[in-house]
């Protein structure tokens, strides 16, 4: 039998800037989700997070409850003045949603973390270069994540 | 021999890890016997919608997936209270708990063909049959 690794395992949940990196994992059951929900939302009080990075990379089955799910966490966490990006969905996973009939409406989907990223840092300078509420301007330089650029390259050789 | 099964499981579902065991499970045999990741990623969630309705409303119940050269198979059965009115869970958008009410009719959208006998206090047989291309 196949190993589940989302059965009863808690899912990765980070700060990273203004983003909650939520790492979700697969083979979640149904009451997995529920517990994820709330745990999501609970940070994002804690942490004061203007978006929800779901990071679907690991998940390879979203039934309707999944679906669920995400809608929900946008809605609820919307509440709280926060925004829901979904990432990393997989191929497969993309066309069975879609034909299932799923709609993620108000919900950004990016490919990866690094879009993620520059869609948060994007829509915050659209919105008067101010850092995210509750993130300290030294932390969040601390923190940040530097992403390769072929100039750093260039410089280096 | 278009009819003989190259590949058959039988899932027994009696609670939500049981569900998730299933869906995996019919992902690994999809996948091994060549379909295509998204075919075999609909297959999946059709067991993963099937085991839920069993889990949810007859409590127990089995899930048989069977791999024909041309097409697979999913037959949930089970022992509950039936479904009073089949038209409308075809027709979608009824639901009695959670789900976004996609569970059979979007299971229905995701296979070639898809029938329902269900009677009240006996139990619901479910086939969906997808063809492979």
């Amino acid at each position: 039998m196949e190993e589940l690794d989302g059965v009863g395992a808690a899912s990765t949940i980070q700060k990273l800037e203004s983003l909650l990196l939520v790492a979700v994992p697969r083979d979640l059951t149904d009451r997995d989700v529920l517990r994820l929900r709330r745990g999501v939302l609970e940070s994002v009080r804690r942490y004061r997070s203007r978006w929800v990075l779901l990071d679907f990379s690991r998940v390879d089955i979203c039934d309707s409850f999944f679906g669920r799910f995400i809608q929900s966490t946008a809605r609820m966490a919307g509440l709280m003045g926060s925004e829901v990006i979904i990432s990393g969905l997989q191929d497969a996973v993309i066309e069975t949603m879609v034909e299932l009939g799923m709609t993620l409406p108000n919900i950004h989907a990016v490919l990866d973390l690094d879009d993620a990223l520059a869609l948060s840092r994007e829509q915050e300078q659209q919105d008067g270069g101010m850092p995210a509420p509750g993130v300290e301007p030294l932390e969040s330089w601390e923190d940040e994540v530097v992403v390769a650029s072929p100039f750093t390259n260039l410089s280096e050789v | 021999m278009a009819n003989t099964p190259l590949n058959q499981v039988r899932f027994t579902i009696s609670n939500v890890v049981d569900v998730v065991k299933a869906r995996r499970r019919g992902l690994v045999v999809a996948t091994e016997m060549g379909l295509h990741p998204a075919e075999a990623n609909k297959i999946a969630v059709v067991i993963s919608e099937l085991g839920r309705n069993i889990e949810q409303y007859a409590g127990e119940g089995v899930i048989t997936l069977t791999v024909y050269d041309k097409y697979v198979e999913i037959i949930a059965e089970d022992q509950g209270p039936g479904i009073p009115d089949v038209a409308r869970v075809l027709a979608g958008g009824y639901t009695t708990s959670q789900g976004m009410g996609l569970g059979i009719s979007g299971s229905k959208r995701l296979m070639d063909e898809f029938e329902i006998q269900s009677v009240v206090g006996k139990g619901t047989t479910i086939r969906a049959l997808k063809r492979l291309r």
